[in-house]
């Protein structure tokens, strides 16, 4: 499952993180560096230029100093520029949050995200957001897997646009 | 081969094909027939990893349906799906449910009887139907209905026509989606102690040696469509297996081998996963299919919107009481009540979408608030002042168009139409009240009639035209009930009454291990 799991997010990376997950590879593919702060991009991405040229220095930084400018709800807000994995950690919340183990990391049940977060307040927060709520729907109810949008190591997605036609902005 | 009677009793036709070569190039004959069946059913494992009584592949009303009369009738019960929700189409579907002779109707006044339902499925399926299988969905629809909502406790609240029935009959759920009664099943089944296993793929049915069906491989922690996904595992069913997986309208390549023009150009209206290698897992271990190039467009979604969408919700409900037209001619080319097959056939034949429309009378009368808003708001839906400028807005010629309206309004207030013969509603009134509300047609690959041959008591039937032992099947993964063509709200009819049906055999079915 890890194949599918980084497959899927950076398929070029596959034979490197199968071996190395957890240390800093050679070449220039980010690593999964459990220990690197998560605003030191290039502790993990090492010459690969993810921030537009010309960024202010995000090392030190968490989330609330990145939102002085990119500000929650706004057209500049993070959500889904960035996998959820980083925006998490940029709260404060490591990988061993998320999978305890990371000797051998696997694939993280929806139970374990429903440890930090409720489904009632969730369905309440985004009761407002158009055209649907995307926290509840008549054919999945409240109890949809949050792994079908928020991914937390590749580019969410709207699963709901397999069908419909919701423009939603997915973190 | 020195035994060929025996050999053919005991292999599928596939296998049979499938191994013959091998056989008789080595003359081993009846030694090799073991080794020959584990090519095309998986070979028996050495452990197996779960055991239950009855293993149930698919969550919709068909599956679910079965996982609650199994676990009701005290058999263990474990229900796999592929998908990372539960539900299948069933859980997309517009929650319409056709059943005869039933309180509701008898509320309205709406005289039917199963009999009366049986003739529609019938003349709508060209007679093809297996008479035994159509009539034993007609005969317990109405049970079917009943048990829906007073044991699973879904809600119906309406009473719905669709093309190709006499009357009245498709009782819709509150919710205006199958999610209105699959929910409702999956609580239920979750309740009576069924597990359920979502993201867990059938890949192979288990025979043992002579051919009975006693578990599957499957895998898990499957990611939809990735077939390495997940890893594999043999779940042992002491009992038997139910597939329940669903038709097939959404798998290019296998509906292009039965119907070669349903191209990826045709886009459907299923769930993603509406694919039929379960189906042809079962055909592997020895299954009949049957009817398999009966494919049905529906000939009521719109080019304007994904999927499903909200226009069959308008086009079903404004049938019998506004009119369709070709807009390059703006005169009418179909009876409007006509069945699925018929009317997709005709649009397809025009080589350009329809275009059909309806007043604020009918259609407020007539269709769901909700669903008129998600049509108009997401522009598949349009409406219009005045009847010319609807005609200048799809570029229709005016007159000719205006004309055919007034005939249409002439045909209402009479409620007969001798032009084509569509079924006019006696509520219906003459479309002359503003806004008209039109929509644009083209058809989407709806439903798969064909599955796998099953009898009245949903077990599978081999190529030896027996009963497959330990094997039962039920809802759009079998063919047979609605013959060439399915008619609207027939098919929850079909799972709800089959599914149960399939349910409490398997459960009776003698353990074999
Ligand atoms: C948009 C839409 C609207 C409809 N509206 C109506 C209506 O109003 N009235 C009506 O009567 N009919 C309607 N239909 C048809 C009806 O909904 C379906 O025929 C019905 O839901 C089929 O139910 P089922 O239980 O047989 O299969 P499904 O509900 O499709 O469930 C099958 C399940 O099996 C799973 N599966 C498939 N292969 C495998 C495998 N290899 N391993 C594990 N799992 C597998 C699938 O993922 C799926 O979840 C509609 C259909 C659609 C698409
Ligand atoms: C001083 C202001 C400032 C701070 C602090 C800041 N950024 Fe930015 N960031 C910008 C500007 C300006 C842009 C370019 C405009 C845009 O695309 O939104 C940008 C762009 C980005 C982009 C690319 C956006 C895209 O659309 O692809 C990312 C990713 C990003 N920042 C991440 C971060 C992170 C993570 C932090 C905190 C660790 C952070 N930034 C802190 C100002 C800031
Ligand atoms: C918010 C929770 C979360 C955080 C934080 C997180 N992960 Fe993950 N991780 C997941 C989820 C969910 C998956 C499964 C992804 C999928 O299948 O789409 C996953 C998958 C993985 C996998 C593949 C395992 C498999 O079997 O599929 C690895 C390896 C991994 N994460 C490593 C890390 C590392 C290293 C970090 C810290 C740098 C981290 N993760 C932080 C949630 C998290
Ligand atoms: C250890 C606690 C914890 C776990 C486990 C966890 N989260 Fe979070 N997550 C948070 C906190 C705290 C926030 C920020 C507050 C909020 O928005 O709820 C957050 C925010 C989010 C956001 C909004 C991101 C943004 O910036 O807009 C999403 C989406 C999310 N989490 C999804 C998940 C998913 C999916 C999982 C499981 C794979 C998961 N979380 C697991 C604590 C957690
Ligand atoms: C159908 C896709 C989908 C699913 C499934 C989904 N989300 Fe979301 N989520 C969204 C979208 C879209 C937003 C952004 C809504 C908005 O525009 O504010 C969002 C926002 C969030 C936020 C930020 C809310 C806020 O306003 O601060 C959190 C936290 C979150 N989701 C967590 C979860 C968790 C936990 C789950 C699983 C229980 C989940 N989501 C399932 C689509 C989804
Ligand atoms: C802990 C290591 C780590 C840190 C620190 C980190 N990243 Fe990443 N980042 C990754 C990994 C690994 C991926 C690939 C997806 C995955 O596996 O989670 C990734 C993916 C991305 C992506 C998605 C595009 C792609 O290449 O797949 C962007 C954008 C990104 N990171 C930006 C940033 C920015 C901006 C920072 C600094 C504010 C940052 N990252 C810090 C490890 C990290
Ligand atoms: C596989 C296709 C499919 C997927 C995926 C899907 N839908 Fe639907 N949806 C439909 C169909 C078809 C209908 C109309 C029949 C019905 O109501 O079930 C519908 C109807 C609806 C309706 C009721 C009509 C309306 O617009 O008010 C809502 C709300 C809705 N969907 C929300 C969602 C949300 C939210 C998601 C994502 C979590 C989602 N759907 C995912 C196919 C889908």
């Amino acid at each position: 499952m890890l194949v599918n799991a980084i497959g899927r997010a950076v398929p070029a990376l596959l034979a490197l993180l199968l071996g190395a997950a957890l240390s800093l590879p050679a070449s220039a593919a980010p690593a999964r560096n459990a220990k690197a702060a998560p605003g030191d991009c290039a502790a993990c991405h090492k010459a690969e230029k993810v921030l537009p040229a010309g960024h202010p220095a995000t090392k030190g930084m968490k989330l609330d100093a990145c939102a002085q400018c990119h500000a929650p709800k706004s057209e500049q807000a993070l959500g889904g520029k960035l996998p959820g994995m980083h925006l998490h950690q940029l709260r404060g919340i490591g990988c061993a949050q998320c999978h305890g183990d990371l000797k051998k990391p696997t694939e993280v049940a929806h139970d374990k995200c429903m440890s930090c977060h409720d489904t009632a307040k969730l369905v309440e927060k985004t009761a407002n957001v158009k055209p649907k709520n995307p926290h509840t729907s008549p054919h999945y109810g409240k109890d949809a897997d949050c792994n079908l949008c928020h991914h937390q190591h590749a580019k969410s997605e709207n699963y709901c646009n397999q069908c419909h036609k919701f423009e939603f902005k997915v973190p | 081969m020195t035994n060929p009677k025996q050999t053919t009793d005991l292999l599928s036709r596939r296998r049979f094909l499938q191994t013959a070569g091998v056989a008789a190039g080595a003359t081993v004959g009846a030694l090799a027939l073991p080794r020959a069946a584990d090519a095309a059913a998986a070979p028996m494992p050495k452990k197996w990893d779960v055991t239950t009584d009855v293993l149930v592949v698919g969550t919709g009303f068909a599956g679910l349906a079965a996982a609650i009369e199994a676990r009701d009738a005290k058999a263990d019960v474990i229900v796999i799906d592929k998908m990372p929700v539960p539900g299948g189409n069933s859980a997309i579907n517009g929650g319409d449910f056709g059943a005869a002779g039933t309180q509701m109707q008898k509320a309205l006044g709406i005289e039917d009887s199963p009999e009366l339902m049986l003739k529609d499925m019938m003349k709508a399926g060209a007679y093809l139907n297996h008479p035994e299988l159509a009539r034993t969905v007609a005969e317990q629809s109405a049970a079917a209905l009943e048990w829906s909502q007073t044991y699973v406790g879904a809600q119906f609240d309406r009473v719905n026509f669709h093309g190709g029935h006499s009357v009245k009959r498709a009782h819709q759920t509150v919710q205006r989606s199958g999610a209105g009664l699959v929910t409702k099943q999956l609580e239920k089944a979750r309740a009576l102690g069924a597990k359920i296993e979502l993201r867990t793929k059938l890949v192979r049915l288990v025979a043992d040696k002579d051919g009975r069906i006693v578990g599957a491989e499957v895998r898990r922690g499957y990611k939809f469509p990735d077939e390495a996904s997940g890893t594999p595992a043999f779940i042992k069913a002491r009992k038997a297996v139910v597939l329940a997986s669903g038709g097939f309208s959404n798998d290019v390549k296998l509906r292009q081998m039965y119907d070669p023009r349903l191209t990826d150009q045709f886009t459907s209206t299923n769930q993603p996963g509406a694919t039929g290698e379960a189906i042809m897992a079962a055909c592997m271990a020895g299954a009949m299919d049957l009817q398999m190039d009966w494919i049905q467009l529906g000939p009521w979604t719109s080019p304007d919107e994904k999927g499903f969408g909200y226009v069959p919700q308008f086009v079903e409900r404004v049938v019998g009481y506004g009119l369709m037209v070709d807009p390059a001619t703006g005169k009418r080319f179909f009876k409007e009540s006509g069945n699925r097959k018929e009317r997709a056939d005709a649009i397809i034949l025009l080589g350009h979408p329809a275009l059909i429309l309806a007043d604020s009378t009918n259609t407020t009368k007539m269709v769901d608030p909700g669903q008129l808003k998600g049509a108009l708001d997401n522009g598949s839906l349009r409406k219009f002042d005045t009847i010319e400028e609807l005609a200048k807005a799809y570029n229709m010629p005016v007159d000719v168009f205006v004309e055919q309206v007034k005939r249409w309004n002439t045909y209402v207030e009479q409620k007969k139409d001798p032009e084509l013969d569509c079924l006019i509603f006696k509520d219906a009134v003459p479309n002359v009240t503003p806004p008209f509300y039109a929509a644009r047609l083209w058809p989407r690959v709806h439903h798969t009639m064909g599955g796998l041959a099953i009898n009245k008591d949903a077990q599978v039937i081999g190529f030896d035209l027996k009963p497959i032992v330990g094997l039962y099947a039920a809802g759009e993964a079998t063919g047979g009930v609605h013959g060439a063509v399915r008619l609207g709200s027939c098919a929850m009819a079909d799972c709800v009454v089959f599914g149960r049906i399939a349910g409490k055999n398997a459960a009776k079915q003698a353990a074999w291990g």
